[in-house]
């Protein structure tokens, strides 16, 4: 009997045997995912360059694109009616015509914006460019819930009811196809609808394109780049779009190589192998581990670079609560907690600083810190905390449990417990922490944040401190800061169109200054992201711009 | 014998079932965040919120959620809550380099586990027994990150032998498919060798005192064939029931160290990234797509139990 069981094992083992050869080769034909493989220089026209990307770039539909991978490649795909300037620095923030004629007419007491559509222009596949195509992506955004929708829904007339299903249009977006002109009609003035203009999602697509998420097959744009080989959520290509000189838009470049895109997961190989250039460029929304970067530094410093970016980072203070309802509390923070030590921990990747406003956006001052005028004072805080009887008081301090903002939070802890506070730290994973701090429920006392531009205006910067933010369940003015003084002063700067934003820079800087002296956040500094290419990319003519990062148009080749 | 495969079936259903609801209710239970704010974006108005509220069902109770998704998960129309994405779609692309590591991995590891085995059981107590012992309880220990994270570290950046993680489909290039596959093979091997082979090893020196191996060499037949045809077989039935389980657990995604390490977009490193953001579907999907993997094949494995032994049977 056993002689028989055994063969019968054995024969299913030789079987299996088989089988797993079988397998192997029959799963392994399906389809792949990224690879390391170098960029070959033999492309069309000025060859191809290879990217990483360290986060998936998740749909690349601009009706729902809203991560820093997939807008980036947008840029290049879905012109808008508006656009960004291709510039390093603060001019790469400046909005400038795209698929319109020229920057929009602003009337009726700037609620009406009026644009025209440039004729002759044509999407990737041909199909000429109709001007109702505006007013359909606009649509689209809203039925697929872009994650920016609320910023059209609360600006254009209409929208909200097409929203809700009450309007099966847009009443507030009026496209005349004979004079190519489009009128968009705003709910109330709203300064910074240029920016609005210039999302990817605001990018033009065919009329009739499907209302899902066309994660496999992205829409075709009008842009100097169309996708290619696009695997979801993991890779693709990014090749020149033939025929888009004959479009001649100002200050939107036709791009030098092709570029293709992939996943590396693993932050540290992605680094290594740009390193080694077996891949030209880094991703920079994500930091570079700290164990490579003196290499890199020593090594390859020519082609690295750590840029200032318009991203705020912050340790907010619920002022609705104790102890920070008690300005002095928040005062003693702002006059202990040394921003030098905190740029140490980042390992190079924070700049430090004071103010809301970050650099590169209008209204920002370097500098012109209203507390610590000669640097962190330990003593002079503890002081204030016990003159203000808070010896003692109990404080949760929240923040991520990811690297390096899990050590800013453990720093911060340490330092409150040092000026008099008994604080314990609360981390959790970044996924969640918006939502539990921003739950009312939570009674959320102190912890990090941060805020990443929707758009380069200082009205961005200032909805975490909006009354209009606080929310019950989903708040994201953590302070709780509602002031007369800020809610009167933005009131107004919020109405200045985007093109005349110069004009209030000292208004915006004033109203900084004056969330400095309330200490309702005490601002530590602003993200520093790394650009750091191959030596394959000609380092000095790669923008990198404040919006989109890596501008892969302006790339070329060294050899 | 149906009868028993029978109620395999029925038994794996009711796993696979009672899996679902507590993977569900997991979710619910732990703070995991309100998936309608991270569907409708940082300041989203509260008409945004309340209109992903409304389409995503997030405002039905428990259970209509759960047979919602279920229903969902069986039609392929179930997607993330972070990015929107179809997660079936994620899980097709994802298992070609799952499979492709399991199979070559556990071809390896049974492999060098059936060799290691054999060669420690003929010099029991020996030099070689005992360097092997040592050699299997260092690799049992050492966890899979370290190994693969050393391999990478000097085979593929130091030295650059192999390629620096990420995975070719064989359908692109055969060459490049293996050159990619090798290291994470050998590093995910490398455990199972250890365990395996001391397993095999203590099988077959406990199948050499059965009286019918005794009987075998009064009959004078050869060490070699007593060891082959008597021993071995009998020694790795335990064997096999544990490759199952561990094959099984590969393929459903239980590579996640070594695919997330070496950047195999496979099915394990899909889990791994869909824990970090809290995404309920996609873990949803996989903890029931590896729980079917594992029941699939620890049922292959009963029966084939069943065949070979048939006091399993009446036990049952």
């Amino acid at each position: 009997m056993g002689e028989t069981v055994n063969t019968r094992i054995m024969k299913s083992t030789r079987a299996g045997a088989l089988a797993v050869a079988a397998a192997i080769l029959l799963a392994a034909c399906g389809g792949g995912s990224s690879s390391s493989s170098a960029g070959s220089g033999s492309g069309s026209g000025g060859g191809t360059a290879t990217v990483d990307l360290v986060s998936s770039p998740g749909t690349l539909d601009p009706g729902l694109a809203y991560t820093a991978q997939s807008q980036d490649a947008d840029w290049l795909v879905y012109t808008g009616l508006l656009t960004y300037a291709h510039a390093n620095g603060t001019a790469g923030s400046q909005v400038i015509p795209g698929l319109a004629t020229g920057m929009p007419v602003i009337t009726n007491g700037g609620k009406t914006y009026t644009l025209t559509l440039r004729s002759g222009l044509k999407y990737s596949n041909g199909k000429p460019v109709q001007v109702g195509d505006f007013a359909y992506a606009i649509e689209r955004d809203i039925k697929l819930n872009w994650g920016g929708v609320s910023f059209l829904t609360t600006t254009i007339a209409g929208a909200a009811d097409y929203q809700s299903g009450k309007a099966s249009s847009i009443s507030g977006i009026v496209s005349d196809p004979s004079t190519n002109q489009i009128t968009i009609n705003l709910i109330s003035d709203y300064g910074p609808f240029d920016n609005v203009l210039a999302f990817t999602a605001a990018g033009l697509v065919p009329t009739g394109t499907p209302m899902t998420d066309q994660i496999s097959n992205p829409p075709v744009g009008v842009g100097p780049y169309m996708f290619e080989n696009v695997v979801s959520n993991s890779s693709f290509e990014l090749v020149r779009t033939p025929g888009f000189a004959s479009f001649h838009l100002p200050g939107v470049p036709l791009g030098h190589v092709d570029v293709s895109v992939s996943t590396e997961s693993n932050p540290l190989i992605a680094a290594e192998n740009v390193l080694q250039n077996k891949v030209d460029a880094f991703d920079p929304s994500s930091p570079i581990p700290a164990t490579l970067l003196s290499s890199i530094k020593s090594t390859a410093s020519s082609r690295f670079e750590t840029i200032p970016t318009p991203w705020t980072f912050y340790f907010w203070m619920n002022t609705t609560i104790a102890p920070f309802d008690n300005k002095n509390a928040r005062i003693a923070v702002s006059e202990a907690v040394d921003r030098t030590a905190l740029e140490r921990l980042s390992s190079g990747f924070l700049s430090p600083g004071c103010n809301f406003i970050p650099p590169g956006v209008v209204g920002h001052q370097d500098g012109n810190c209203v507390n610590q005028t000669n640097g962190p004072d330990v003593a002079k805080a503890k002081a204030l905390v016990a003159s203000s009887g808070l010896t003692g008081a109990p404080v949760t301090v929240w923040g991520f449990n990811t690297s390096p903002r899990s050590a800013y939070v453990q720093y911060y802890a340490s330092v409150l417990n040092s000026i008099g506070f008994n604080a314990s730290v609360k981390l959790t994973a970044p996924a969640i922490y918006g939502s539990t701090i921003g739950d009312a429920a939570t009674k959320a006392q102190t912890g990090d944040g941060d805020w990443l531009q929707d758009f380069p205006n200082p009205v961005d910067f200032y909805i975490p401190l909006s009354a209009a933010s606080i929310n019950p369940t989903h708040n994201i003015n953590y302070s709780y800061v509602d002031d007369p003084v800020i809610e009167k002063a933005t009131a107004a700067l919020d109405q200045v169109p985007t093109s005349q934003l110069t004009t209030v820079a000292q208004q915006w800087a004033s109203l900084d200054t004056y969330v400095n002296t309330q200490a309702y956040e005490f601002v530590y500094g602003y993200a520093q992201l790394s650009k750091f290419l191959s030596n394959r990319i000609d380092f000095a003519t790669a923008i990198f711009s404040p919006i989109y990062l890596n501008d892969y148009s302006s790339w070329q080749l060294t050899s | 014998m149906a009868r028993y495969i029978a109620r395999r079936l029925v038994s794996s259903l009711v796993v696979l079932f009672l899996v679902s609801v507590f993977t569900f209710l997991i979710f619910q239970v732990i703070p995991n965040g309100s998936p309608a704010l991270r569907i409708a974006g940082r300041g989203a108005s509260p008409a945004t919120l309340a209109a992903v509220v409304k389409e995503w069902g997030f405002n039905q109770p428990l259970y209509v959620q759960y047979a919602d998704m279920m229903e969902k998960i069986f039609t392929g129309s179930v997607v993330s809550y972070s990015g929107n994405i179809n997660v079936l779609g994620q899980l097709r692309a994802g298992l070609p380099a799952t499979v492709s590591l399991a199979v070559g991995a556990s071809v390896i590891w049974l492999s060098g586990a059936i060799v290691i085995g054999v060669i420690s059981s003929r010099r029991i107590g020996g030099t070689v027994d005992r360097l092997m012992g040592v050699l299997a309880s260092v690799s049992i220990s050492v966890p899979v990150y370290v190994i693969g994270a050393v391999a990478l570290y000097f085979l593929a950046y130091k030295v650059s032998i192999f390629p620096n993680g990420g995975y070719v489909p064989i359908s692109q290039s055969f060459f490049g498919w293996l050159d990619h596959m090798i290291l994470p093979w050998l590093c995910l091997s490398v455990g199972f060798i250890g365990l395996y082979s001391r397993v095999l090893r203590s099988s077959i020196i406990e199948t050499e005192g059965e009286d019918f191996v005794r009987t075998a060499k009064a009959k004078g037949l050869t060490k070699r064939r007593i060891l082959v045809h008597h021993v071995l077989r009998t020694s790795m039935i335990p064997i096999i029931s544990l490759w199952g389980l561990d094959f099984a657990g590969v393929i459903g995604g239980g590579a996640i160290l070594i695919e997330t390490l070496f950047n195999l977009q496979g099915v394990g490193q899909y889990a791994a990234e869909s824990i970090g953001l809290l995404d309920i579907p996609p873990i949803m999907v996989i903890v029931m797509y590896g729980t079917f993997f594992v029941v699939l094949l620890t049922t292959a494995v009963d029966i084939l139990h069943a065949f070979a032994e048939p006091r399993v049977r009446l036990q049952v």
